[in-house]
C-alpha cells in the first residue's frame, strides 16, 4: 500500500515540474515589469537596475528558470516581492482557513449530495425526483459569488444571524465557526447539486445492472440491495467528479473568500494579481498545483477501496 | 416414461399474463401462459429472443421490473400458495428460497465489489438461522460442490478473478444455497463457449438427480434442449404454441412454428445464430395480429386462422401434447 | 467490401430535434437561451437607454416607470446594461467554446487515431491544464495579459481545450478499431479524410451536449472574472462588473446586485435544463425513460 502511494506521488511529480514550468514562462513573458512595479514608474533606471539584478532579471532566462526550480524543490518560495516576507509564511497565516472552509464544504456536498442523489434515482420519476433534479440544476446554475451575496443578503443583512464580515477571532471557537457557517453552506451547497447529479444518474445505471437483479432474486430486501449492492458501485464515478471537483472548489472558494471578506488563499492570490507580485503568485500556483495532485491521489486510493479490481491490476 | 402421473407438482402457473407499458398503453407481452412443472422434472421453455421466455420466469420470481411492466392476470402456485397475490416482504422470503434463478449472462450477475463468497452466504443470511460462520462454511461446501477448484483458497476472491464458466457455477451455488425447490434458468450456458456449457449441463444435470429440484430451463438452443429436459414448452410472441414430453416433440412436431425451428437445426452442436430465419418476422409486440400470431408467416394459413387465436389444446391421440394450431390441432370447429 | 457510411451526423441532429420535443425541460431551457441570445443581439435596439449614459440626480434611484430596474450608483439605466452586458457575456463564451471545441475537438482525434508517444505527450500535456483551477487559470492569463476581451477568450479557451480533447479522444480510440476504418484504409483512403469523414461525425454527438454545459461553465467564468475586476474594463457594462458594483453598494442599494444576478440565472439555468436534456437523450442508459 505504501509502495503504491509512494510511486502514485512520483507519477504527480512530473505534472507538477510542468505546472511550474508553465507558470514561470508564462509570468515571465507577460508584459510589465516587476522593478516597476516595486519602485513604481518613477524610479531612476539605476534603481530599476539594481532592483532587477536583486531579483535576478538580469540574468539570462534559463539560469533564471534553474534557479526557481532548485529553490522550490528545495521547498523554497522565495519572498514576496510587495511586502518583502517570505512567501510560505504568508501562505501559512491564511491556508487554515481556507482549508477549513474547502473541507466542511467537501464535507456538507458529499453527506448531503450522496443520499439525495440516491434518494431520487429509487424514487425515479416520482415528485421527490422531479425536485431534486429541478433544485440540483438550480443549484449549478448559481456562480459561487452570486450565490454568497444573496446568502449575505438573505442571512447577514437582512436576517444578521451571521456576522456580515467574516473577521473571526481565531482562538474563539464559536466566532470562527458562525463566521464558518456562510461560506461554508455557499460552497457545500453548490456541491451537493453536482454531486446530487452524479450519484442519481450513476445509481439508476448501477440499478439496471444485472448484479442487482441476481441479489433480489436471493431474497436480499430492497433497501439493503441499494445500500450494499448498489451504492459502493455507484461510487466509483462520484468518487471522479469529487476529485475533479476540487478544482471548481478552489475557484469557488475565491469567490467566496472575497464575498464574505474571508482571509484565505483567495484574497491572496487576488491582491498578489492586482500588485504583480510574482513570487507570490508562482509559490500559490505551486500550492495550488500541489493541491491537485494530492486531490487525484486521494481519489485513486479510494477507487482502490471501493473497487477490487483496481487493487488487482 | 415421463409422465408419471403420481408425482405432485411443483409449480403450477395458471393463466400468466404480463403486461409492458409502451408510450402509455400496456400489451402484453406474455400472455395466458400456462403450465405444470412436477418434481425433479426440467421443462424446457423454448423460442426466438423476446417470445417472453424471460419475461414468464422473472413474473414468476416477482422481478418483472416495476417502471414500466406488470403482472396483468393469472396465478403462481407453489405449494398451493399464489406467488402473484404476496407482498414484496413475503415474496422476499420466497426468492432465493423455495425458488432460484440462474441468470443468462454470468460475465455481469455476480457483484464486482463483493467477494463470492459473501455472495454465495448473502442468500443464506436471509433464508436460514445459520450464524455468520457456519453461512460460510456452508458456501465452501456450495462452491466445492459446484466444482469451483480450490474453493478455499478462492472463497475471498472477487468475481473479476474467474472465468465466466467459473462465475456461472457461482450462479449455481448461489441458486442451490437454500435447497430450493424449483431453478429457473434463463439460458445459463448461452453465454459461455461450447465445451464449458457442456460442463455446466451436465452439473446442473447432476445437481437435479442428486437433489430431485424442478427446474425451467430457458433457452433457445434446441440442441440444448434435447440433452437436458424432460418436457418443452415452445413460446412465439407471448404464447405457448406447443407443449409436450421432450422425444414426442422432436419426432412428431405439430406447430408449424416448431417444425420450422426443428427443420432449421443444421447441427445439434450449433447455436441458434446459425440458424436458417424463418421468412417473415415477429410481429411486434405494439402490434399484435387479432388471430394466431404466427399466421403471417404461417406455409399452412386458412382463413380462419388470421380472424380467430387458436386455443393450446391436446391433439386427438394423446393427451399430453399439445398445440396451438387450428389446422394441426383442431380439436375445436372441424374436427368435432 | 463497403465502407459503412457516416451517417450518425444526421443521426445526431435528428436526435437533438427528437430530445428537443420530447423533453420538455430541454425546450425550456433551449427557448430561454434563444430569448437570452436575441436580447443581447439585439441589445442596441431593446435598450431604451444608453447603457453608458450617467444621471448624478438618479444614482441608486429604484424602479421607475422610464428605469423599470432602477439606476446605477453613476444614474445608469440597469435595464440597458443587463441586456448589453449579455452581449459581451454571450459573445466572450460562445467565441471561447467554439474555440476550444475546433481546438480540443482537434487534439483530441488527432492524438486517439495517431496513438502512441504523440498521443502520451499531448495527453499529458492536456493533464498539465486541468491541474490550473479553472478560475485560477482565468485570473492569472487575465491578470498578466490584461483585461481585454480577445484575452478573456483565450483564458476561458484554455480552460476548456483539455476537456473537449479528452472527450473527443476516448470514442476515437475505440472507433479507430472498427472493421469500416480498417476497410477505409485498406482502400487507401488518406488519414486526414477517415478522421474527419469517418471519425468526426461520431465524436461530435458527445462534443456538443458537452458544449451546451460548458457554454455555461463560459459565462461563470466570464462573470467571475468581471466580478473580481479582471473583466472587460469598466464602463463597459458586464454582468460580473454589475454584480460587484452592486455588491459595493449592497447596503443602500441590494436591487443593485439583485437584478443581474437574475439574469445570469436564467442564462445559466436555460443552459443547464438544455445541456442536461441533450444528454439524457445521448446516454444510451437513460435514452428509455
Amino acid at each position: 500500500m505504501l509502495t503504491y502511494i509512494v510511486k502514485r506521488l512520483l507519477v504527480g511529480v512530473p505534472t507538477l515540474l510542468a505546472v511550474l514550468t508553465v507558470v514561470f514562462f508564462f509570468v515571465r513573458i507577460a508584459p510589465g515589469d516587476p522593478a516597476f512595479i516595486i519602485l513604481g514608474d518613477q524610479a531612476s533606471p539605476q534603481a530599476l537596475a539594481a532592483v532587477r539584478h536583486d531579483l535576478g532579471l538580469d540574468q539570462p532566462m534559463l539560469a533564471q528558470y534553474a534557479d526557481f526550480m532548485a529553490m522550490v524543490l528545495r521547498g523554497d518560495l522565495g519572498n514576496s516581492l510587495v511586502t518583502h516576507q517570505s512567501v510560505w509564511g504568508e501562505v501559512a497565516k491564511v491556508l487554515p482557513y481556507t482549508i477549513e472552509l474547502t473541507l466542511t464544504a467537501l464535507a456538507i456536498g458529499t453527506v448531503l449530495g450522496l443520499p439525495l442523489g440516491v434518494l431520487a434515482a429509487r424514487r425515479r420519476n416520482e415528485f421527490i425526483d422531479y425536485a431534486a433534479r429541478f433544485l440540483s440544476l438550480l443549484g449549478l446554475s448559481f456562480p459561487a459569488f452570486v450565490s454568497a451575496i444573496l446568502l449575505l443578503l438573505a442571512f447577514a443583512i437582512e436576517l444578521r444571524w451571521f456576522p456580515v464580515i467574516s473577521e473571526a477571532r481565531a482562538n474563539d471557537p464559536m466566532s470562527r465557526l458562525s463566521a464558518l457557517a456562510l461560506p461554508a453552506v455557499n460552497l457545500g451547497l453548490i456541491m451537493v447539486a453536482y454531486v446530487m447529479r452524479v450519484a442519481r444518474s450513476s445509481m439508476l445505471g448501477v440499478l439496471g445492472e444485472d448484479y442487482i437483479r441476481t441479489a433480489r432474486s436471493k431474497g436480499v430486501p430492497a433497501g439493503i440491495v441499494v445500500w450494499r449492492h448498489a451504492l459502493r458501485n455507484a461510487l466509483i464515478p462520484v468518487v471522479t467528479v469529487v476529485g475533479l471537483y476540487l478544482g471548481v472548489l478552489i475557484g469557488n472558494s475565491v469567490l467566496t473568500e472575497i464575498v464574505f471578506n474571508r482571509p484565505g488563499l483567495g484574497k491572496l492570490i487576488v491582491n498578489a494579481l492586482n500588485q504583480r507580485d510574482y513570487t507570490m503568485l508562482e509559490g500559490l500556483m505551486v500550492i495550488y498545483a500541489f493541491f491537485i495532485v494530492i486531490a487525484n491521489l486521494l481519489t485513486d486510493l479510494t477507487y482502490g477501496m471501493v473497487d477490487p479490481r483496481v487493487k488487482h491490476q | 416414461m415421463s409422465d408419471a402421473s403420481g408425482r405432485e407438482l411443483a409449480l403450477d402457473v395458471r393463466g400468466l399474463t404480463t403486461e409492458f407499458r409502451i408510450n402509455g398503453r400496456w400489451y402484453p407481452a406474455v400472455r395466458d401462459v400456462s403450465f405444470a412443472l412436477k418434481r425433479n422434472e426440467t421443462l424446457a421453455l423454448v423460442g426466438e429472443s423476446g417470445c417472453g421466455k424471460s419475461i414468464t420466469a422473472l413474473s414468476i420470481m416477482g422481478l418483472v421490473p416495476k417502471a414500466n411492466g406488470r403482472v396483468a392476470a393469472g396465478q403462481v402456485l407453489l405449494d398451493g400458495r399464489n406467488l402473484l397475490a404476496l407482498s414484496e416482504q413475503q415474496m422476499e422470503k420466497i426468492r432465493g428460497g423455495a425458488i432460484a434463478m440462474i441468470f443468462q449472462e454470468p460475465m455481469t450477475s455476480l457483484n464486482p465489489v463483493l467477494p463470492i463468497g459473501f455472495q454465495v452466504a448473502e442468500a443464506l443470511r436471509y433464508h436460514t438461522d445459520l450464524s455468520e460462520s457456519e453461512a460460510k462454511a456452508r458456501a465452501l461446501e456450495l462452491l466445492q460442490h459446484v466444482k469451483i477448484p480450490s474453493a478455499a483458497r478462492r472463497i475471498a476472491d472477487y468475481p473479476h478473478q474467474f472465468s465466466g464458466g467459473m462465475r456461472q457455477r457461482v450462479m449455481i451455488a448461489i441458486a442451490l444455497a437454500c435447497n430450493p425447490r424449483v431453478i429457473l434458468a434463463d439460458e445459463p450456458t448461452t453465454a459461455l463457449d461450447v465445451t464449458i456449457q457442456a460442463q455446466v449441463l451436465a452439473l446442473l444435470a447432476e445437481l437435479k438427480a442428486e437433489t430431485g429440484l424442478a427446474m425451467i430451463f430457458i433457452t433457445h438452443n434446441l440442441g440444448v434442449v434435447a440433452s437436458i429436459a424432460d418436457r418443452v414448452a415452445v413460446m412465439y410472441a407471448g404464447d405457448i404454441v406447443e407443449l409436450a414430453e421432450v422425444g414426442e416433440l422432436f419426432r412428431r412436431p405439430t406447430h408449424p412454428y416448431t417444425e420450422a425451428l426443428l427443420a432449421s437445426i443444421p447441427r445439434v452442436d450449433r447455436d441458434a445464430g446459425d440458424l436458417k430465419p424463418i421468412p417473415g418476422q415477429v410481429p411486434p409486440i405494439t402490434a399484435m395480429p387479432a388471430g394466431c400470431r404466427y399466421a403471417d408467416r404461417c406455409p399452412l394459413r386458412e382463413p380462419r386462422c388470421t380472424q380467430e387465436s387458436p386455443p393450446l389444446s391436446p391433439l386427438a391421440d394423446s393427451a399430453e401434447h399439445f398445440a396451438r394450431c387450428w389446422v394441426r390441432a383442431g380439436t375445436g370447429g372441424s374436427a368435432a | 467490401m463497403t465502407v459503412a457510411p457516416a451517417t450518425r451526423e444526421t443521426g445526431a441532429l435528428a436526435r437533438f430535434g427528437t430530445a428537443l420535443r420530447r423533453h420538455k425541460m430541454a425546450s425550456l431551457g433551449g427557448g430561454i437561451v434563444v430569448l437570452a441570445a436575441l436580447s443581447a443581439i439585439f441589445a442596441p435596439w431593446l435598450s431604451p437607454h444608453d447603457p453608458l449614459e450617467q444621471d448624478v440626480l438618479l444614482r441608486l434611484a429604484g424602479p421607475s416607470a422610464d428605469f423599470p430596474l432602477g439606476n446605477d450608483s453613476f444614474g445608469r439605466d440597469i435595464l440597458s446594461r443587463i441586456l448589453w452586458g449579455g452581449r459581451v457575456s454571450l459573445y466572450v463564451s460562445t467565441a471561447s467554446v467554439l474555440i476550444a471545441i475546433v481546438l480540443g475537438g482537434a487534439i483530441g482525434i488527432l492524438a486517439g487515431y495517431v496513438g502512441g508517444l504523440f498521443d502520451r505527450i499531448v495527453m499529458a500535456a492536456m493533464d498539465v491544464l486541468l491541474s490550473f483551477p479553472t478560475l485560477v487559470m482565468g485570473l492569472l492569463v487575465v491578470a498578466m495579459l490584461g483585461p481585454t476581451v480577445g484575452n478573456l477568450i483565450l483564458a476561458i479557451t484554455l480552460t476548456a481545450v483539455a476537456p473537449f480533447a479528452r472527450i473527443a479522444r476516448a470514442p476515437t480510440l475505440t472507433i479507430k478499431e472498427r472493421d469500416f476504418i480498417e476497410a477505409g484504409r485498406a482502400l487507401g483512403f488518406s488519414n486526414l479524410r477517415i478522421m474527419i469523414v469517418h471519425i468526426l461525425p461520431n465524436v461530435i454527438d458527445e462534443i456538443l451536449v458537452m458544449a451546451s454545459l460548458w457554454l455555461a461553465t463560459a459565462i461563470r467564468t466570464e462573470a467571475s472574472l468581471s466580478f473580481i475586476g479582471l473583466g472587460v474594463r469598466p464602463p463597459t457594462a458586464t454582468w460580473g462588473g454589475m454584480i460587484r458594483e452592486g455588491f459595493e453598494n449592497i447596503l443602500d442599494q441590494p436591487l443593485l446586485a439583485i437584478f443581474p444576478s437574475i439574469a445570469i440565472l436564467v442564462v445559466m439555468f436555460g443552459l443547464n435544463m438544455l445541456g442536461d436534456g441533450l444528454r439524457d437523450t445521448s446516454d444510451p442508459r437513460l435514452r428509455h425513460e
